[in-house]
């Protein structure tokens, strides 16, 4: 709720049921402004205008920061020092999200908001200030933001508006994205979202840069996404806290015209490539070992192909080393993430050669590069023109059809919950994973299997490789049992 | 006894760590890269499993079992995932 007042301010009640913490910040009419001493201050608003804009301000830091209420009051007229200007106040569910978003919401208002103050001095002096602007500092505007950018002739204003209109996604907030984000924003990517569910942990301020020693706990989307919209007021910054599954994915892909794969692990990567395949958006990805790493441009557009027709399998997590395993330099994240940037702004100016033929190798102890010629694999599961269909939902299961000879095969561990979808009379066996080499050959390769786990991830690498090994009848059930369930009863 | 294939080999990542080394030359009876890699591995006791591995031959993604010539230059490269 946002509101302006004529009237000294009473701070409003805050009642949210749940809440844990409660933050309130009282702006007060200072004695003195760049050393000249303040005796009243005039403060004026275009009331539709503050409104609209203090609501959209307040409702989306409540969706960055999980809030469950927020409340600003301002007030406007003649105020005297030591009266209240500006009253905020916010509940949410933990202290650290209560503080941040206070703050957050203080530094937008000051930005975004359209209150005027005309400061009355000790001297008879007065004159209208913006809120935010100290006298003597020359304005942030686009025009000067810009200025050293666009006087690259491959650049230029066309270059600039395209940026302006260019929408991408940056998924990962840790090494990798910590130095992408500021380039994106600073270079004007009109809208950039930023996705990561994790928080900040102690182990990751070495390389992940936008984040300081007090930020340990917090949510690295918010973070990174604060840290963005203060380097760059002129563009939208949005944070998606949520974890990327392959539900979700679409929804949010839809939104963005690119994409940066700043993650650090095979499943999401492989998720990231699957869904960007599929969606038709170019995906720009940075993968790293200890000193090294590797960048890939995959441009739908082209024929370099995608990461599945190079590793058709998403390989075991595990079977190299991860930053927390096999360890990192911190400078390293910090140049693949420069260059993902770099080829990503490329890609939208239509400036030089992208990558999207080739892999770049690069290590940082000897600073050889290595340029590796990829081509799409017409076998690729995924962006190959003649990959069968190894992914079925459950429609075929539909009341009257008849599968009797199909088998449900449930891979899913001895130690994971195992919640079933009713299948009517077709034979669920539970054989796991991890003990194939033990049960596969007492199936028949001739029959229709249904493969099935949890999200579908295991069922659709392990259907295809069966596909790859002969088995014409293969299946994965897309989405898994999870996703099934949602639109399905559990079997008793 | 073929005669033996004179090869230059770089390792990548993980390769890398347990070759102790980025680049070498060396001869070879293996024709493939997918021999060359299981000679090596038993050699240098690498760790990733054989069909994780991906070769390059001179500069350029190719299929395990493409012949090799002499003077070839094959690149090793495991999966990366670390960011
Ligand atoms: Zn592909």
């Amino acid at each position: 709720m946002f509101s302006l007042t004529r009237d000294p301010i009473v701070p409003p009640v805050l009642a949210a049921a749940g809440a844990g913490g409660f933050v309130a910040f009282d702006g007060k009419v200072r004695h003195d402004h760049a050393g000249r001493t303040v005796v009243a201050l005039d403060y004026e608003a275009f009331d539709e205008l503050v409104l609209a804009e203090g609501r959209a301000l307040l409702a989306e830091a409540t969706a960055q920061f999980g809030l469950l209420e927020a409340r600003c009051v301002h007030r406007v007229g003649r105020l005297a020092v030591g009266d209240t200007a500006v009253w905020i106040g916010v509940a949410a569910p933990h202290r650290r999200e209560a503080f941040e978003a206070c703050e957050w919401i203080l530094d937008q208002l000051k930005r975004r908001v359209p209150i005027w103050k005309k400061e009355h001095f000790a001297d008879g002096d007065s004159g209208w200030i913006g809120s935010d602007v100290t006298p003597g500092e020359a304005p942030v505007t686009e025009e000067n933001f810009y200025s050293r950018q666009i006087r690259l002739n491959e650049v230029g204003a066309a270059g600039q508006a395209k940026l302006e209109a260019a929408r991408v996604l940056v998924v990962g907030a840790g090494g990798l994205g910590c130095a992408a984000i500021p380039y994106l924003a600073a270079a004007g990517v009109g809208t950039l979202g930023l996705c990561d569910f994790d928080r900040v942990e102690a182990t990751n301020l070495h390389r992940q840069v936008l984040f300081a020693a007090r930020d340990v706990g917090k949510p690295k989307a918010a973070l990174a996404a604060r840290f963005a919209q203060r380097l760059n007021p002129f563009i939208a910054v949005r944070a998606h806290g949520a974890r990327l599954t392959a539900e979700s994915a679409p929804g949010l892909f839809q939104h963005y015209d690119l994409v940066l794969d700043c993650t650090d692990n095979f499943a999401t990567k492989f998720l990231l490539n699957d869904t960007a395949v599929a969606m038709n958006k170019p995906l720009v990805q940075a993968s790293l070992y200890q000193f090294e790493g590797q960048l890939h441009l995959y441009d739908p557009a082209k024929a370099g192909g995608c990461l599945r027709c190079v590793w058709p399998e998403i390989p075991p997590e595990g079977c190299v080393g991860s930053c927390a395993e096999a360890g990192v330099l911190g400078v390293v994240p910090g140049v693949f993430g420069a260059l993902q940037a770099g080829e990503a702004i490329k890609f939208l100016l239509g400036l030089g050669e992208p990558l999207s033929d080739a892999v770049l190798l690069f290590d940082l102890r000897t600073l050889a590069t290595t340029r590796i010629k990829r081509a799409a694999n017409p076998h690729c599961p995924v962006c190959g023109d003649g990959a069968p269909p190894t992914e079925i939902d459950l429609d075929p299961f539909a009341p009257g059809r008849d599968f009797s000879r199909w088998t449900v095969v449930d891979l899913r561990e001895d130690h994971e919950p195992r919640p079933l979808v009713e299948l009517g009379s077709t034979p669920w066996r539970h054989q796991p994973l991890s003990r194939a080499a033990e049960w596969l050959a007492a199936l028949d390769r001739e029959q229709p299997h249904l493969f099935v786990c949890g999200r579908g991830l295991r069922s659709g690498n392990f259907a295809r490789r069966l596909r790859r090994e002969g088995w014409p009848h293969a299946y994965s059930l897309a989405g898994g049992v999870d996703l099934a369930l949602k639109a399905r009863p559990r079997s008793a | 006894m073929p005669d033996l294939l004179q090869l230059k080999v770089q390792y990548f990542a993980v390769f890398r760590e347990q070759r102790g080394l980025g680049e070498e030359s060396l001869a070879s009876a293996a024709t493939t890269p997918a021999a060359l890699y299981a000679e090596l591995q038993a050699r240098h006791r690498f760790t990733l499993a054989p069909e994780m591995v991906r070769a390059a031959v001179n500069g350029a993604f190719a299929p395990l079992d493409r012949p090799l010539a002499s003077g070839d230059t094959v690149v090793f490269i495991p999966p990366v995932a670390g960011g």
